[in-house]
């Protein structure tokens, strides 16, 4: 079964213009892309239907990594998610083209927090998912299944961007 | 030479766009008048995946429009999936085609997994369900309709093509679905005929919904927006952006909730069956 991440060209484009937004010491910013799950004949559909931003005083000055969410910053996480009923998938961008990778930082910290969104919503999927400007790789964690699946990615526009269309890997 | 389609000749659509064609993946709900010319064209270009979907059978009033049909079909009662699936392969045997005599609300898991749905229905309450499907699943959907109107004695032809983008205006912020039409219709339903329909009308809106489509997999330029809704004059015979696109909000609110999107009936169990 193929796990596919959905999103409007109109959502993406608001996230990647707020991901880029200079802070005054974390790194990079990260987001939460809210998103209501469906099964298809083939997939796990999780479709993004709002963005929750990490407020700018969330972050915590941490120099070994490049953007840390406080527990402050995480509990708002968690509530929206226990609140608006929706699965989570945690994004941030790599500023570059071609496919992105997760740090092993990244895949650690992943299998931490991810899991932590069955404390609020144990019956849907969540994951993490990392652009670049071109492309993207994700992890998802699907209730039921101990280690996380592949993510696929489609941004909904004109024109149509997919992870599993494009030709130059 | 052999059996693969070549596409040398629309290599201006970009190096990757025989692959990005060949994965892609499209619906055609309705293969009458219209869905049976996109079905061709969609063939012609080298669209890897087909989802066919149609509860009908042919018969001797579908001859003067239906694509791909045969007199003798009309003797046998051919199904109109079992033409189209006919007409793909001739063109491309490579093409996988799904196809189900149903009406779309029973093929609804496959419905879920195509990149584009085509709409090519005939009444104003399907195309409204279907848009709300499609923005269920943020599926970009393409609709086609034609109309011949009498006035005092004469007849007028019109149409439109419509790209229902999710999160961009919507066939109510058109005005292509309000309560008023949708009343009308259920008023009118059971009426004895069929409505006029032509091959030549739905010839000219099945290639601008497969030119919509284009621009949406392999845009072979990015400069100019494409209009949401293109209207068709039959009597002038021309397709022009519709004036309706000055006055129209920029998103749409009318499925802007979380609660429009996913399966409104989400339960973890069903994954199993799909393992
Ligand atoms: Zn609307």
């Amino acid at each position: 079964m193929r796990t596919i991440l959905k999103l409007t060209a109109t959502l993406y484009d608001d996230l990647v213009q707020r991901l880029r937004e200079p802070h005054d010491f974390a790194g990079e910013r990260v987001a939460f892309l809210k998103c209501r799950p469906a099964l298809s004949a083939t997939s796990l559909l999780l479709l993004a239907g709002g963005v929750h931003h990490v407020e700018n005083e969330d972050y915590v000055n941490d120099p070994t990594a490049g953007a840390t969410v406080g527990r402050s910053g995480l509990r708002k996480v968690l509530q929206a998610a226990y609140m608006e009923a929706v699965s989570i998938v945690h994004v941030h961008l790599h500023e570059h083209r071609g496919r992105p990778r997760f740090s092993k930082t990244d895949l650690r910290e992943n299998a931490l927090f991810v899991p932590d969104f069955w404390n609020v919503q144990p019956s849907l999927p969540h994951g993490a998912v990392v652009f670049s400007f071109d492309s993207a790789v994700g992890q998802c964690w699907i209730p039921g299944s101990p280690s996380p699946s592949g993510v696929e990615v489609a941004i909904v526009g004109s024109p149509m961007r997919c992870t599993w269309k494009v030709t130059n890997g | 030479m052999g059996d693969k389609l070549n596409l040398q000749r629309q290599s201006f659509l970009g190096a990757g766009s025989e692959i990005v064609l060949g994965r892609s993946r499209a619906a055609l709900v309705g293969l009458g008048g219209g869905g049976s010319h996109i079905a061709q064209q969609l063939a012609h270009i080298g669209l890897g995946n087909f989802l066919v979907i149609d509860s009908d059978f042919i018969d001797d009033t579908n001859l003067n429009r239906l694509v791909g049909a045969t007199m003798e079909d009309v003797r046998l009662g051919t199904a109109k999936i079992d033409i189209a699936e006919r007409v793909i392969k001739a063109v491309n045997p490579a093409a996988e085609t799904i196809k189900r005599r149903a009406n779309w609300t029973e093929v609804t898991a496959e419905l879920r997994d195509v990149d584009v749905i085509f709409a090519c229905v005939d009444s104003i309450g399907c195309r409204s369900e279907l848009e709300g499907f499609a923005r269920r699943f943020l599926i970009p959907l393409i609709d086609i309709g034609m109309d011949v109107h009498e006035s005092s004695g004469e007849f007028s032809i019109s149409g439109q093509v419509m790209l229902s983008m999710p999160g961009k205006p919507c066939m109510r912020c058109m005005g292509l679905v309000t309560d008023e039409a949708l009343a009308k219709e259920a008023a009118r339903y059971g009426a004895a005929g069929g409505k006029p329909q032509v091959v030549w009308p739905n010839g000219t809106l099945a290639s601008i919904a497969v030119g919509l489509f284009m621009k949406l997999v392999t845009p072979w330029e990015t400069h100019k927006v494409t209009p949401l809704l293109l209207e068709y004059d039959g009597d002038l015979q021309t397709v022009a952006p519709s004036n309706k696109l000055a006055y129209l909000p920029a998103y749409c609110k009318h499925f802007d909730s979380l609660n429009e999107l996913g399966d409104p009936f989400w339960t973890p169990d069903a994954l199993a069956v799909v393992e």
